[in-house]
């Protein structure tokens, strides 16, 4: 019913990704690239009327840190990332990334982040070096460190042999390349990855989850949300469970391990989840 | 606002759309093969098309005169125009078989025999038939209205049979000649020789003629008739030439008159018509389809294929995205339309060309191509008509989950459009000011004028002023909309989840709200406006066999049953049944004293700006059909009593259009937290409902005082107040106008005009004072300490984000309340 939520903000500044600069709120958030605090999100739904997605989350994250969602599907993962990535808007609560609020600067927010998830797919009718130019340039790369910057991506994704392969005519391994090449092309202190491997071949993921590790070891900031224990497990420093819009743990592997006294992962999801469908029997 | 994000989704969007097949066959491909393939088509249809021949029936042809009307089975050519039209009738004559004719083969002499039976059976009906006509002329003329009536239940007891017979009977026409047909003819003719000197009274003398029957229903037997009648009628004259001659009198004497035809049309001026009838319309139709395939690959198709959130993601805002994808789907329809257009021009050329070479007759001469100032202005038109297609296909694009529903939103937009570029085309209508600020209608009437002008047309470029302002401004609407389309969450998300009736009545029922959403509120202005359309029959049947005298009577009752049913009870139905609060839908508040004050006076202020405002804009519309000006004549004729035209003309409407429209549909309409578009469309949709362009007009600007007092004061009332006085000045403007004095001092503030009362400049200039003033004071924002009710989001106007939050506050207070009852926790009132 409302208007969009990029006209609000202020000209965002494009090409200096990852640099921001003199806001007195920039210095405080710094040290934790990704605030949420206390954020909900409701859908109006005509079996049920409202529909809460995302009920009072809240978590930070580091630079050069993994942060793990972990969730079955529909427990709000793709909900808190869109939100995160400034394509929905909260009911309440806050969001920062980079230091900008997402309901207040969603262009400087999308300008820092690179984003990948199954329904951010890639054009049928443009090829591999074509559709990551488009990205890089709306990013406002200069053109001759964009040139650079996809050579050395496609160099190093090993995607010279898609160079000029339209989007409609690759595998969906290759789509996946490209998708990641598009998230990265412009070097964004943050990333959100919602369960990137997800209708892959175990090849495909494997080389996605490489791709991440890289990543983190550049000390990006890293969001990634999946339903897949193993993952988590090789990938992730610190953990949500979520389940039902709701976190119900958060915390390193080896902490959550401790508190619940359960090293194996699996175990402490599905008792955790046990735990919450007991409380919310009892409140009925 | 950055331009370069908007050029670069721009390019990418038109290279897209250039590597995609589908689309460069209907943007180039089509219209280039089209129109000459359809050339190629009518060429050769006119060459192969051969029309069968159709019956035609003659009884008695034994009684026809003696200068030949048939020849064997056919007319005579000698009385065809085209003389091989002769073959598209075939006669069969009960005459006697010429001895040189060859004898029929058992087929065709059955078939004759068939047709001429059943023609044998009808010809006692049709000769009754004739007679009682006859009889009926007499009657009516006499005036003997109960005989009348006896002879025409009579003649539709013989008619319906007889219908029926000649349906059945495989006979396009029938012609019955009567018995004695050529000897009354040869009477006539040697009266004539004598110049009447055997009998005295040629004047007077009549006999029996032949009768033609047809059936104007049946398209052959049409076809037949006509021919049949032209054949008649040339033979006729013939007949009389020879009888003229034969007496010895002037052959030219049946027509005395005879002028000469010259027509000075010159090749230009015939292109040039033919060019305004097809370009406007060809130039509406192109621009749209040309627009919608593009705009629903850019805006479903990209859902669709799972880009839509690639793109949101990116830094260009959501405006630039849809700026970027509004310029490529014009710059598509501009493309297609053109390319439309010349091919069709082309084509057309050569076809002409070919027609006045190929001996065939060359009805438009060499159908030479517009001017070049033609084409410029075919340019400048298509700009409005291409933006606004554009604009208006990518919001419903975004708005469908997928191509294939967005296919079906092309069906009632090229339905509506074809209807006005029908109404555009259609012989006769012309650019006038009110269509000159129509959408669609404003661009296709200028076009036609200026392509139909062969030198410069002067008082066509004036028009060019209000038609592009005005366009542009539908374009930019429209365009804002599909940005607004593009913004929500709940129409870039939607799912493909089955609508099911059952549980959407549900939803509506169970989740109400205090007051009643957008759709709500636009599907209850839908429901007035349908009920008010099929109420119209009702009405005008109610209307009917009325004496004059009591039809305005009538007409009050009639307006306060529509008043008080169609407009009020739908809206207080809806607000019982969608709403929970009845108070804040409603606006049911006590506004304090002095806007109540304020509103009451303003109408004194109002009334004399706005009657010399519509009196000054009458050139402005298009004058209202004669039966409404009679029907608001014996409104305010003196059948009614005043008190009565009050209630029905200031009171109903008052109280009932208030309700409805700032009540329900104001409510409705801001609850997305624009107040200004809330009270712009309760006003839109306040004069839609009054039909007429004249008090649409009036009803829109006051539907904006309106609005705004509502908006301003939280409460109905002062507009009811506003409403039902301004209503009644106009009701006693009539009867008091013409008593109050305009001599001495006074003429300074009124004069009568055709004995209406006119209001001087004076005191049009103290009302708008005043009306600044009382205005002011009105739309002044509440206090601040007044928060109850309707929160105010007057002041929130621009800032998108704080309303949002404030709607959705409310849907959280609902769930609390909705827990709290879950715990069956007593709240204390």
């Amino acid at each position: 019913m409302s208007g969009n939520p990029g006209e609000a903000g202020s000209p965002h500044l494009l090409g200096n990704a990852g640099s921001p600069s003199g806001d007195l709120r920039i210095s405080v958030r710094t040290p934790r690239v990704i605030t949420v605090e206390r954020l909900s999100k409701r859908f109006a739904d005509l079996q049920t009327g409202g529909f809460t997605a995302l009920d009072d989350v809240s978590f930070e994250v580091q630079p050069g840190e993994i942060f793990g969602l972990l969730g079955p599907n529909g427990a709000g993962k793709t909900t808190c990332l869109r939100i995160l990535s400034t394509v929905l808007r909260p009911t309440s609560g806050t969001a920062f990334v980079a230091g900008y609020d997402v309901a207040l600067h969603p262009a400087e927010v999308r300008a820092r982040i690179g984003f990948m998830s199954n329904n951010t797919g890639i054009y049928d009718r443009m090829t591999a070096w074509e559709m990551v130019e488009y990205f890089g340039r709306l990013y406002g790369i200069p053109e001759v460190a964009l040139q650079e910057r996809i050579t050395h991506l496609f160099n190093r994704l090993q995607m010279n042999n898609i160079r000029d392969v339209l989007g409609s005519k690759m595998s969906t391994g290759m789509k996946q390349k490209v998708s990641i090449a598009r998230t990265i092309v412009h070097d964004p202190p943050v990333l959100i990855f919602d369960e990137p491997t997800s209708g892959l071949d175990v090849l495909v993921a494997r080389n996605v989850v490489d791709e991440i590790k890289s990543l983190r070891e550049q000390g990006k900031c890293i969001i990634y949300s999946t339903h897949i224990m193993r993952e988590v497990e090789k990938l992730c420093h610190r953990v949500a469970i979520i389940y039902r819009g709701k976190i119900l743990a958060i915390g390193s592997i080896e902490e959550l391990a401790d508190r619940y006294h359960q090293p194996d992962m699996e175990e402490l999801f599905f008792q955790l989840i046990d735990a919450h469908e007991e409380q919310l029997k009892l409140v009925v | 606002m950055s331009w370069r994000n908007v050029k670069l989704i721009f390019l990418r969007e038109v290279l897209d759309q250039l590597r995609d097949r589908r689309t460069l066959f209907m943007v180039a491909v089509l219209p280039l093969l089209l129109y000459p393939l359809m050339g190629i088509g009518m060429f050769q249809m006119t060459t192969l098309f051969s029309e069968q021949p159709r019956t035609v029936v003659i009884l008695g042809a034994n009684d026809l005169p003696a200068l030949p009307l048939l020849n064997g089975d056919r007319f005579a050519r000698t009385w065809f125009r085209i003389s091989t039209d002769a073959d598209k009738l075939r006669v069969i004559s009960d005459a006697n078989p010429a001895p040189d004719q060859p004898p029929l083969d058992k087929a065709e002499a059955e078939s004759k025999a068939r047709l001429l039976e059943r023609a044998q059976q009808m010809k006692q009906l049709i000769a009754r038939r004739v007679l009682l006509e006859t009889k009926l002329e007499q009657a009516r003329e006499a005036k003997r209205p109960v005989e009348v009536l006896n002879l025409e239940a009579e003649l539709q007891t013989l008619t319906d049979p007889l219908g029926q017979m000649f349906h059945n009977s495989d006979i396009q026409v029938l012609i019955v000649i009567p018995r004695n047909f050529k000897a009354n003819l040869e009477r006539l003719r040697d009266e004539l020789a004598q110049r009447g000197s055997a009998e005295k009274s040629l004047v007077s003398f009549d006999y029996p003629r032949p009768v033609i029957v047809q059936n104007s229903a049946d398209e052959k037997s049409v076809i037949a008739h006509n021919r049949v009648t032209d054949v008649m009628r040339e033979w006729e004259r013939s007949l009389l030439r020879s009888y003229l001659r034969e007496s010895g009198l002037p052959e030219h004497l049946p027509t005395p008159v005879n002028p000469t035809a010259i027509d000075l049309a010159v090749a230009e001026q015939m292109s040039a018509s033919v060019w305004s009838k097809l370009f406007p319309s060809l130039l509406v139709i192109m621009a749209l389809t040309g627009a919608f395939y593009p705009a629903v690959d850019l805006g479903a198709g990209e859902k669709e294929r799972g880009t839509m959130e690639t793109l949101l993601i990116c830094p260009a805002t959501r405006t630039e995205i849809v700026l970027g994808k509004f310029l490529t789907v014009m710059l598509f329809s501009a493309s297609t339309a053109l390319l439309n257009l010349s091919s069709l021009g082309f084509t057309g050329r050569y076809m002409a060309s070919l027609a006045s070479g190929g001996g065939m007759a060359g009805k438009f001469g060499d159908l030479a191509l517009p001017p070049l100032a033609s084409l410029a202005w075919i340019l400048v038109m298509l700009i409005p008509l291409a933006s606004l297609f554009s604009a208006l296909c990518l919001a419903f694009a975004t708005f469908a989950r997928s191509s294939k529903e967005g296919q079906y939103y092309l069906t009632p937009l090229l339905m509506v459009t074809m209807g006005l570029t029908v109404f555009c085309s259609s012989p006769g209508v012309e650019i006038e000011p009110f269509y000159s600020v129509m959408p669609v209608m404003g661009p296709a009437l200028l076009l036609k004028g200026l392509l139909k002008a062969t030198g410069p047309a002067t008082d066509l470029y004036l028009y060019a002023i209000p038609v592009l302002l005005t366009s542009i401004g539908y374009s930019l609407v429209a365009l804002w909309w599909a940005i607004e389309q593009f913004g929500r969450e709940e129409v870039l998300f939607r799912e493909a989840e089955r609508f099911d009736l059952r549980l959407w009545v549900k939803h509506l029922l169970r989740d109400k709200e205090p007051t009643p959403s957008f759709t709500e509120a636009g599907f209850c202005f839908l429901v007035i406006l349908l009920l008010q359309f099929l109420s119209m029959k009702s009405m005008q049947g109610a209307m009917q066999g009325i004496a004059e005298g009591e039809r305005g009577l009538l007409q009050v009752r009639l307006v306060l049953i529509q008043q008080l049913a169609l407009i009020a009870t739908p809206a207080l139905l809806m607000g019982v049944m969608l709403t929970t609060s009845m108070r804040q839908t409603f606006s049911l508040r006590w506004p304090g004293f002095g806007r109540l004050g304020c509103a009451m006076l303003l109408p004194f202020a109002l009334h004399p700006l706005s009657y010399e405002l519509g009196r000054s804009l009458e050139w402005f519309f298009p004058k209202p059909p004669p039966g409404l000006v009679e029907a608001l004549k014996s409104l305010s004729g003196d059948s009614v009593p005043l008190w009565l035209l009050l209630l029905a003309l200031a009171v109903a409407p008052a109280i009932c259009e208030e309700i409805a429209f700032r009540g329900f549909m104001l409510s409705g309409f801001s609850r997305g937290g624009k107040v200004s578009l809330a009270v712009a469309l309760s006003s839109l949709a306040f004069g839609i409902i009054h039909m007429i362009p004249q008090q649409v007009f009036n009803a829109a600007l006051l539907g904006v005082v309106l609005g705004m007092m509502c908006v301003r004061s939280r409460s109905l009332l002062p507009g009811i107040a506003f409403h039902l006085i301004y209503n009644a000045m106009g009701v006693l403007h009539g009867p008091l106008g013409s008593r109050i004095s305009d001599e001495g001092i006074w003429s300074w503030l009124f004069r009568h005009d055709q004995g209406a009362l006119r209001y001087q400049p004076v005191l049009l200039c103290l009302a708008a004072l005043a009306a600044i003033g009382l205005l002011h004071r009105l739309t002044r924002h509440p206090n601040a300490h007044a928060t109850a009710g309707k929160p105010d989001p007057m002041s929130d106007d621009g800032q998108q984000s704080r309303p949002l939050r404030q709607v959705d506050d409310r849907h959280l207070l609902n769930d609390r309340q909705k827990l709290l009852i879950v715990a069956s926790v007593k709240a204390p009132k």
